[in-house]
């Protein structure tokens, strides 16, 4: 069985932003992360392969040359391999490009399954895995919290939508993209990050792909609007309080 | 000249600070109030296989360079200083003389048990009228059949209390002062070796630290660690400059935890309107912190870089330590003062930070007796 598992780099919670000039690119602190949703699918690749025999992970990652730090830690963590995909610069990409450069690469290195996160914390768009199984042509199941190897070529998936759980009986091979929940993903152990700092990453031009042309681009990024100061009712009771809020909003707000 | 960590460098630091943020710094608070050793963090944390850092990749070690060991002591104390002491005295000085001179039977029940921490391992270097001054040693040892017998008493030994194996410097005579010095193995379980009293401390806590009592024990001749009698000195020579270099880096993780605590304390508390890191006053002190730290890093690991490239590094790890630790001491003071009364309660960290700042100050040399070898070592014999 082979489980590919995608993985992508994103600008660190903590890292400095502003806009360039031009509004459409950003100025950034060179601080990256793994995407907080792609430990859960290496996660629960790495003890899929440890539950079953003859298991491969290969680990893929889109991205810039910086991008083999968040696949180091998926070879950390247990993958057995990793792939970077190598484009030059960091920004959002169209999910539908990201979508068909991997698909280009899951078909051109063969698979039994893909897992992913479901989303990235940067893009927030969500949608990659599902786009891969669409271009695949081959199931996709969504918000997985659980995920289980059912015999020859079937896997059973728990999805969880609005609070309430569905549950897939699924052909492999397939896509399946994963939420916070389905696993704890594991600290890695010396040996993991031992195999990791001494790997080679292969690295991969993204024009090997025949990467297509984005269907978006980024029109302009802005900051969202200041929030107004907070204003503290200061009284004697609750009841002045009261009556000095209703006055506020009926003569400064204007909404009553 | 070149400051950059290689690659593999780069990542050991980024995996070994989320493995420090997810293991030890959610429970470093409770350690500290506890003052208990953490057996359970200790556990997991083992098992990840970072007890073997510094030894041979065939005995189950890591074989980190001396610059990854720096980055892993600076990481592990930015956690927590007391569960990170009781990590580098199994990784470091508890176990080097064993994995130096140990018969391979030694090594397997006391060296690769403790680099896979199920055994804990201390050194006992300290006594009650002993600690910088070696050769006031008066821990005795004496021949005796085809072994050796110790008699003493020994006092500030970290892990003491709850060690498994323990290497003690004794004298085979006071008379000779340094040159009397020697390093012996003694066991758990060994008739007339035990624990005393347990020492209640300002700071890293949850080390457990105390007195250990050598009652005419006995060890058999493997027990000597050393290849020749009255060399004992020689041999803390081959890691002191480690040990120096080690609390250099344990002081600039616990001034990062410290410095981290302030910078978002000073970005989101308001006084006067706005928030006080808009206060001229503030933003000197973090002008003043991020120097001072900036070059006790500079120190710390270009000191490390000097001994993995094996050149004499005795005065500048003697430098590093001293400086990075008054830096941290700095650095303490200056956040208490950022945080105002709330640093004075129970309830927030930076009293812990300031409480466990002076730990560092006596380990690998107090600064009196740094300062005197670095002043002796420039200006040289008159």
């Amino acid at each position: 069985m082979k489980i590919l598992t995608f993985v992508k780099q994103i600008l660190d919670s903590e890292a400095k932003i502003s806009l360039k000039e031009d509004k459409r690119s950003l100025n950034f602190e060179e601080r990256f992360s793994l995407n907080f949703f792609d430990e859960f699918a290496i996660e629960e690749a790495v003890r899929i392969k440890e539950k079953i025999s003859n298991c491969e992970v290969v680990a893929i990652s889109l991205g810039s040359k910086k991008a083999q730090e968040v696949l180091r830690t998926a070879i950390a963590m247990g993958a057995d391999k990793a792939v970077l995909i190598e484009t030059e610069r960091y920004e959002i990409l169209d999910p539908s490009y990201t979508a068909k450069v991997l698909s280009a690469f899951a078909q051109r290195e063969g698979f039994h399954m893909i897992i992913c996160g479901e989303r990235a914390m940067d893009d927030e768009n969500g949608v990659t895995g599902a786009l891969v199984g669409g271009y695949l042509k081959i199931p996709y199941v969504g918000s997985v919290v659980r995920l289980e190897i059912e015999g020859e070529g079937k896997a059973v998936a728990e999805s969880e939508i609005n609070g309430s759980f569905c549950l897939y009986e699924v052909t492999l091979p397939a896509v399946f993209s994963v939420r916070k929940g389905i696993n704890e993903p594991r600290v890695p152990s010396v040996t993991g990050v031992m195999k990791a700092m001494k790997m080679k990453i292969p690295v991969l031009e993204v024009s090997s792909l025949s990467p297509p042309t984005s269907k978006t681009q980024i029109e302009s990024y802005d900051f969202p609007e200041k929030r107004p100061q907070v204003k503290i009712i200061e009284g004697a009771t609750p009841e002045e309080k009261v009556k000095k809020l209703i006055t506020l909003l009926r003569e400064e707000a204007k909404v009553i | 000249m070149d400051f950059k960590l290689t690659e593999e460098q780069e990542f050991f630091r980024k995996t070994i600070k989320e493995t420090v943020d997810r293991m030890i710094v959610p429970k470093a608070r409770e350690i500290d109030e506890k003052d208990e050793f953490p057996w359970d963090l200790w556990r997991e944390f083992a098992k990840l296989g970072y007890l073997g850092l510094r030894y041979p990749v065939e005995i189950g070690g890591m074989n980190a360079d001396k610059i990854m060991c720096m980055i892993f002591y600076e990481e592990i104390t930015r956690g927590s200083v007391g569960f990170a002491q009781s990590v580098i005295m199994n990784i470091l000085m508890g176990t080097y003389f064993i994995y130096r001179f140990g018969s391979e039977s030694i090594k397997e029940r006391c060296l690769y048990p403790a680099m896979r921490g199920e055994k804990i391992a201390t050194i006992c270097f300290t006594e009650d009228q002993s600690g910088s001054d070696l050769a006031a040693t008066r821990t005795r040892v004496t021949k005796d059949g085809n072994g050796w017998r110790i008699n003493g008493t020994k006092m500030w030994i970290t892990n003491g209390p709850i060690c498994d194996f323990c290497t003690v410097l004794a004298t085979v005579d006071p008379s000779l002062g340094l040159k009397g010095l020697n390093f012996f193995l003694v066991e758990k379980g060994t008739p007339g070796f035990s624990s005393g009293q347990i020492l209640h401390k300002l700071g890293c806590r949850g080390t457990v630290t105390g007195e250990l009592i050598f009652d005419n024990v006995w060890v058999p001749d493997e027990n000597f660690l050393g290849e020749e009698l009255g060399k004992g000195v020689q041999y803390v020579g081959e890691i002191l400059d480690e040990v120096r270099l080690m609390t250099g880096a344990m002081a600039l993780g616990l001034a990062r935890a410290a410095y981290e605590e302030g910078l978002e304390f000073a970005r989101k508390r308001v006084a006067f309107g706005q928030p006080i890191g808009k206060f001229q006053l503030i933003r000197e002190k973090f002008a003043e912190m991020d120097a001072l730290m900036n070059a006790a890093r500079l120190l710390v690991y270009y000191g490390a870089w000097l001994l993995e490239n094996g050149k004499d590094a005795r005065v500048i790890a003697a430098e590093a330590k001293m400086f990075a630790t008054e830096v941290c001491l700095k650095v303490v003071d200056e956040v208490t003062r950022i945080y105002g009364a709330n640093a004075f309660a129970y309830e927030y960290n930076p009293q812990r930070y300031f409480r466990d700042a002076r730990f560092l100050l006596y380990g690998g040399g107090t600064h009196e007796v740094l300062k005197d070898f670095i002043g002796r070592s420039i200006i040289g014999k008159l």
